[in-house]
């Protein structure tokens, strides 16, 4: 295992005049596995550029273990990536393809195939060791991409949504399969991907880019339920926006006080609450007593999400067990409250 | 097979085109299968233009040329195609359009601007014919080149070769080269068959090639010479037969996913 530590020391990378990186700084630390994730243009592919030499960046620092490795070219960076579209070499079979790069490291041919085969092996292809990349579906040919990145034991593994051209069943296998290896390997990885859900499931911590810098990075949970702003919050999962009323150091949610803090500092007409749709509770009540309207069902498997119409007019959504969402009648009217927590109020 | 008649104006076109192309094809075969003396038909035409002593010289001109005209291609052309997929988009429209110049400029205008504008020394060498098929045969071999090396991801592959640890050297001589060799060949044999059948600029240029001396010995035998443009088109169309059939761009598409 040669798996080492990551650092971006002010990274700035400019096309024109857009900033793509925006003085980047991040720290990832030994047998790691980090996600970038973020909208389109947020700047995470470019920085994952600037990590792989692929692209050099107009000022800042990239340091691996320590090393400052800015200047140097892809070739002597040692690391793995594995690209969106497929980019095996399609005149290389499977096993040639992940021999690669132990045959750019002069590797006897012997030792180099007997660790490709160990490494196909580990990516379940042992049996498609001969085929070319046009004889492989999608999500073969990323299975050897892997094994291809890994097979030199890189310092770092690149991936660039490895996952995004495939459908959704391989999908989901392979971000298990990718996990797994990961951890079996140690190696430390960052992952780039505009799908939360992906990023969610797979790394120790989560990095929320936009407009080229880091909104905020944490673990998935703390992310989920701690956004650091209005933009982690929105583009992470879910999100009501519910009307409060602001009271000293609590906030009138729904007619109940709760905590809150806020990422808006001057005084608002309108201030908002972010609430997760499980942080909402919904009960039927007698007619009179309620504060909401249930809209609508949607059946989601062994959970449903059930819209509402507040009092104020205010939509919102609650996710409940399904065999709970069938106690709600469309047009009834509900008490609907919030779990005791902090909540982050926004500007409306 | 129910005939359908949705596809009716599909059939119809494909048989129109057979008989524009393969009725002047078969008339000229025929033509040069009579034997006019013996009231019959059989291959003395073909015999004869064989046996005559310049017919061989002319081939090897020809060919030598054409193989000149195909080694232009892969010197400039084949690196400029995979320098522009590679990173020089932005260029991409401006060679286009140098690319399209041969098709819109006349042939006659570019002898003659080939005759005032080429140094003395130039002018006196037959090679420089080369150059010019090279520049007639721009407008296909350009596009049959993009076109192939579009269908390959070749920017990614070339990330992919440096990330692996290879340089440039190894990068372009182990990945590029394998990669577009389908690609490059086709744009060269389109080059080769082009070049070989050039007339007007040979002529216009005072040159003497294979197809300069078909009309040249037409005088002497007109039935000789119709075997020989029939025997000439046959040898060009089996050579892109051979292309279509030997060279296969390998493909980048995946297979449909195991269920």
């Amino acid at each position: 295992m040669s798996s080492t530590t990551l650092s971006l020391r002010g990274v700035t990378r400019r096309f024109k005049d857009t900033v793509a990186l925006n003085a980047l700084d991040l720290d990832v630390a030994q047998g790691e596995l980090v996600a970038l994730l973020g909208p389109s243009g947020c700047g995470k592919t470019t920085a994952l550029r600037i990590i792989a030499g692929l692209d050099r960046p107009d000022e800042g620092a990239v340091l691996v273990g320590g090393k400052d490795v800015s200047q140097l070219p892809p070739n002597k960076r040692n690391m793995g990536m594995v690209f969106q579209s497929y980019s095996l070499f399609p005149n290389l079979t499977a096993v040639e393809n992940v021999a690669f790069g132990l045959t750019m490291r002069g590797e006897h041919k012997k030792v180099r195939l007997a660790r490709a085969a160990e490494l196909l092996e580990m990516v379940g292809l042992p049996s498609h060791a001969k085929r070319f990349p046009h004889q492989l579906s999608g999500g073969q040919q990323q299975r050897v991409a892997l094994a291809r990145a890994l097979a030199f034991e890189p310092d770092l593994l690149l991936l660039d949504e490895p996952l995004s051209a495939l459908d959704a069943q391989v999908r989901a296998n392979l971000r298990d399969e990718i996990r797994a290896l990961q951890l079996k390997t140690g190696t430390t990885t960052i992952f780039v991907t505009h799908d939360q859900e992906e990023a969610m499931a797979m790394s120790d911590r989560v990095a929320v880019m936009n407009a080229g810098k880091i909104a905020q990075i944490a673990k998935p949970d703390e992310l989920y339920h701690n956004p650091a702003d209005q933009f982690v919050a929105s583009f992470v999962g879910q999100m009501n926006r519910i009307p409060v009323v602001l009271d000293g150091h609590k906030a009138i949610l729904l007619g109940q006080s709760v905590r809150f803090r806020s990422d808006w500092a001057g005084a608002s007409n309108n201030p908002l609450a972010l609430v997760r749709p499980e942080d909402l509770s919904v009960v039927n009540v007698a007619e009179g007593l309620g504060n909401a309207r249930v809209v609508a069902r949607s059946f989601l498997g062994p959970l449903s999400k059930v819209a509402l119409t507040l009092d104020d007019g205010t939509e919102a959504y609650a996710v409940m067990t399904s065999a709970h969402s069938a106690d709600f009648q469309l047009g009834t009217e509900v008490r609907v409250s919030a779990s005791e927590r902090e909540y982050l109020v926004v500007a409306g | 097979m129910k005939f359908k008649l949705a596809k009716f104006p599909l059939y119809l076109a494909i048989t129109l085109a057979a008989v524009f192309f393969l009725l002047p094809l078969g008339s000229a075969a025929e033509y040069a299968l009579r034997e006019p003396l013996k009231k019959t038909y059989g291959l003395d035409n073909f015999t004869w233009f064989m046996t005559q002593p310049d017919f061989g010289h002319y081939v090897g001109i020809s060919f030598g040329l054409s193989l000149g005209a195909a080694l232009v291609t892969l010197v400039l052309l084949v690196p400029t195609v995979i320098w522009l997929n590679l990173g020089g988009a932005r260029l991409r429209r401006f060679v286009e359009f140098i690319t399209l110049l041969p098709l819109v400029i006349p042939v006659v205008a570019l002898a003659i601007g080939a005759q005032t504008s080429l140094p003395d020394f130039a002018q006196t060498q037959e090679g420089v014919l080369s150059f010019m098929y090279a520049v007639l045969a721009l407008p296909y071999a350009y596009r049959t080149l993009d076109i192939g090396l579009r269908a390959v991801p070749l920017n990614t592959i070339v990330e992919a070769a440096r990330g692996l640890g290879a340089g440039w050297f190894r990068t372009i001589l182990q990945v590029v080269v394998p990669v577009v060799r389908g690609p490059v060949i086709s744009s060269l044999f389109m080059t080769l068959a082009l070049s070989l059948g050039e007339f007007t600029l040979t002529s216009l240029m005072h040159w003497d090639t294979f197809t300069t001396w078909v009309t040249t010995i037409s005088q002497q035998n007109i039935l000789g010479a119709i075997a020989l443009s029939v025997f000439s088109l046959v040898a060009v169309f089996v050579l892109l037969l051979v292309i279509g059939l030997f060279i296969k761009t390998p493909s980048s598409q995946a297979q449909p996913e195991d269920k």
